[in-house]
């Protein structure tokens, strides 16, 4: 099977052409570096099928980045069929660079020109016959986003990697030249493939080319001593850069000829960027932006119509629709379709109750409370996660998200933070694997041990039903606030948390300097509705596979363990707490007595201890574990049957007796604890070492102690604020004289 | 025992240990059982951290 490879610039559409290609639905993003792992898919319209190879976006193949070294060694080694160069044709010079570089590797080539209906829309036209006779490659106009050329693309690389491609160079200076000419007949003399990229790169002094061509080296550094260039000196690398633009200036620059002659055209992304990239506004305008997508998703009373007009002109109480559009105010779409989810789930439950009503005891309380209780109340937020997910992937496929790294680049530099390192703690709003893996872009060591540790606490979709459930407890039992504000504000606890931690680790043991940021801002676009729906239908599918696996066997066991006792011998809902997890909950809950779940819940503490330790399997177990808890109960604590779901985890925890504090403190703890085994898992992945990865633990632990008794006291007693205040100045002051005094060993 | 009983353990002990089950098996193979925006990805995480390559 041939293996075709597609590369190109950062957001230049390699994966959109990709999905094109294979039908995938891989995930795309309006910023660059979202693959940063090669990725397989086949092409299937030919009579042979074809592999395609999506490659992670790069600059060039000199080896700055690790996903630059992904990129090189798999052409260079897995030496691909055919190498398509994807280019963003609106910026065509700058794209080119690489061209130039891939120009020299012996390997078949097609030049694919992307984006070319924004070249069209611009009036700008691109010669791609004059192209293809000066780059001696096929050129071919593509849209990938519209599925435009994708045909013709794949017909003229098949019909070119047959044949056999030798690389040259774009370099014209002739004593140059003529030092690339000699390397590459001395490596050709060693059996060396690819003479000719080995040959620049070695010119250019790649550190890679050198620790492999030590026999060679001397040669460059013989030449490098007879010749200075002006301007350059001896740094060949830079001299060898500025000769492929010029080389793309003189000869590729002409093909495109523009509508516009101006050099710079202020664009509606530029604009646009005036205001959402302010020095000042542009963090209000992000935090506003994040609030209004958690009104839309949460709010039961939408944009406060409820207390605005007079009652009775948006309230449907008491109507058949009640249930779904609130009563006081109208639903938000996340909580509407959340509270028809309810009335499904309950009209099943209900009716196997009905089915099972004849048999014995444990049967209906396993199947009924145990998995149904457990599974629904997960179920139940399904809805609002897909709508959550819904706008950030709006934001993300518009390109703002890109902006929001930055804004915080700009804001949080001086503490040691780039904007590179926050755009996988942003990916950790949807999952915190792919967003761990993601910091491998990140060059600098440290700090992607440091941003490694805090994407847990950017809450994750499997966080929602636990911010969701208790804050609707809390409104609920408490009448405080709305769902929307306390899950907005716990969401912003845990992104200060973040940056609280990271800040001290750059101070402390992860001290460093911080890497450089350039970010291209990829322009804005409108989100593609076949994007959003893939992806809301892959987080679908994936919620759906975790409730109906892990999910339902965790609450299987939850049950089976909460109705056994250490003989097994079956329990009643109310001797719960003689049981094997009651037990092993009361042991623990003592744990959490600081955090205000623990042992002051009279018997009820090893519910929420249960809970959070389950957590650590799948986040979405913490609700689960509640729900099939409570479902059993609530029966026992007050004169009412509940049809479990996430109603009767509100029950129960009103019921409890936990306090106000107490279930901000859970909520925090849960955020910002070990994740689950998969992140876990994913971390000790991308830890340079064990002692790493240990350290990594013991801090989760630490942070969501610390944060979560502080909720708990602050919260309980105002005045223990001054004693955190006390703490955190000393524990600055100490850092700071520490620094200071190693500063000055150092000098 | 009723029948009920019987189906019920069964089909308990089949998704508990089938769970476990595929947990181990893909632990084995070196597949991760997380993958929410990676779930497309064909290779394991670990297997291209992995990924050194070499020149020639």
């Amino acid at each position: 099977m041939h293996r075709f490879a597609l590369a190109g610039n950062p957001n230049s559409g390699k994966t959109t052409l990709f999905n094109g290609l294979t039908g995938s639905t891989a995930h795309v993003g309006n910023w660059p570096g979202v693959t940063v792992d090669k990725r397989e898919g086949v092409y299937k319209k030919f009579d042979e099928p074809i592999a395609i190879v999506d490659l992670p976006g790069i600059y060039s193949l000199s080896p700055y980045t690790p996903e630059e070294v992904i990129a090189r060694n798999y052409i260079l080694d897995e030496k691909p069929d055919c190498v398509i160069n994807i280019i963003d044709a609106t910026n065509l010079e700058r794209n080119l660079y690489l061209t130039t570089q891939l120009l020299e590797i012996d390997v078949p080539m097609v030049l694919a020109l992307n984006m070319m209906d924004a070249v069209e829309k611009r009036g700008d036209y691109i010669d791609e016959k004059a192209l293809e006779n000066r780059l001696g490659i096929p050129v071919v106009k593509i849209s990938a986003l519209k599925g435009e050329g994708l045909d013709k693309l794949m017909e003229r690389a098949h019909q070119v990697c047959s044949v056999i491609r030798y690389g040259k160079t774009v370099i014209e200076d002739v004593a140059l030249k003529h030092l690339i000419g000699d390397i590459k007949i001395a490596l050709e003399g060693q059996g060396v493939s690819n003479p000719m990229f080995h040959a620049v790169k070695l010119a250019e002094f790649d550190e890679i080319e050198v620790l492999m061509h030590k026999d060679t080296v001397n040669m460059v550094e013989a030449f490098k001593k007879s010749h200075q260039y002006d301007g350059f000196g001896d740094d060949f690398e830079a001299l060898i850069a500025d000769a492929r633009y010029k080389y793309i200036t003189k000869y590729f620059s002409p093909t495109l000829k523009r509508k516009n002659k101006e050099k710079f055209v202020v664009t509606p992304s530029d604009k646009a960027d005036k205001v959402l990239t302010h020095k000042i506004w542009g963090i209000p305008i992000f935090l506003v932006i994040l609030f209004t997508i958690f009104h839309l998703t949460f709010s039961e009373n939408l944009f406060f119509l409820g207390g605005l007009l007079p009652e009775g002109w948006v309230s449907f109480e008491g109507t058949a629709f009640e249930g779904v559009f609130g009563a006081g105010g109208i639903n938000s779409p996340g909580v509407m379709l959340m509270s028809l989810v309810e009335i499904l789930t309950t009209f099943i439950s209900d009716g196997v109750a009905t089915l099972l009503a004849t048999s014995p005891e444990w049967v209906s309380g396993l199947i009924c409370d145990g998995v149904l209780g457990g599974i629904f109340a997960i179920l139940g937020f399904l809805p609002q996660i897909l709508v959550l997910f819904l706008f950030f992937s709006i934001l993300e496929d518009s390109g703002y998200m890109a902006r929001i790294a930055f804004i915080l680049d700009r804001a949080l530099r001086k503490f040691g933070l780039s904007g590179r390192a926050f755009l996988p703690m942003i990916m950790g709003f949807g999952c915190s694997v792919p967003a761990m893996i993601n910091t491998r872009t990140l060059a600098d060591e440290k700090e992607k041990i440091a941003t490694v540790r805090v994407i847990p606490f950017f809450s994750c979709g499997a966080k929602l039903p636990i911010l969701t459930a208790v804050s609707g407890a809390i409104v609920g039992y408490f009448g405080v606030g709305n769902v929307d504000f306390i899950t907005y504000g716990m969401y912003l606890i845990g992104m200060i948390t973040a940056l609280v931690a990271v800040v001290l680790m750059r101070e402390t043991t992860l001290k460093g300097d911080t890497p450089p940021f350039i970010m291209e801002l990829p322009a804005y676009h409108a989100p593609q509705l076949w994007n959003l729906v893939m992806l809301l239908w892959d987080k679908a599918k994936h919620f759906i596979h975790k409730a109906f696996t892990i999910i339902l066997a965790s609450t299987i066991i939850i049950w089976v363990i909460s109705h056994f006792s250490f003989s097994w011998n079956y329990l009643s809902d109310d001797l719960m707490h003689q049981s094997i997890l009651g037990g092993l909950g009361q042991l623990i809950q003592p744990l959490f007595t600081p955090l205000g779940f623990g042992s002051q819940l009279n018997g009820m503490g090893w519910v929420f201890a249960v809970a959070a330790i389950t957590g650590l399997i799948a986040k979405e177990n913490v609700v689960s574990t509640l729900g099939t808890l409570a479902t059993c109960l609530i029966g026992t604590m007050i004169d009412i049957e509940s049809d479990g779901g996430v109603g009767a985890v509100s029950i129960m925890i009103a019921n409890t007796g936990i306090t106000l504090p107490a279930l901000l403190a859970f909520i925090a703890f849960n955020m910002t604890t070990i994740p689950c085994f998969a992140a876990v898992a994913a971390a000790k992945g991308e830890m340079p070492n064990k002692k790493k990865f240990n350290w990594t633990i013991v801090f989760w632990v630490i942070t969501s102690y610390i944060v979560a008794s502080a909720l708990y006291l602050i919260g309980t007693a105002w005045w223990t604020a001054f004693l955190y205040l006390a703490v955190a100045i000393v524990a600055i002051t100490i850092i700071k004289f520490t620094n200071k005094k190693r500063e000055k060993i150092g000098k | 025992m009723q029948p009920i009983e019987i189906i019920v353990i069964v089909a308990c002990v089949l998704i508990v240990g089938g769970v476990i089950f595929k947990a181990i098996y893909d632990k084995k193979k070196g597949k991760s059982s997380c993958c929410c925006d990676c779930s497309k990805c064909t290779k394991c995480y670990k297997k291209d951290q992995n990924d050194g390559g070499e020149n020639n």
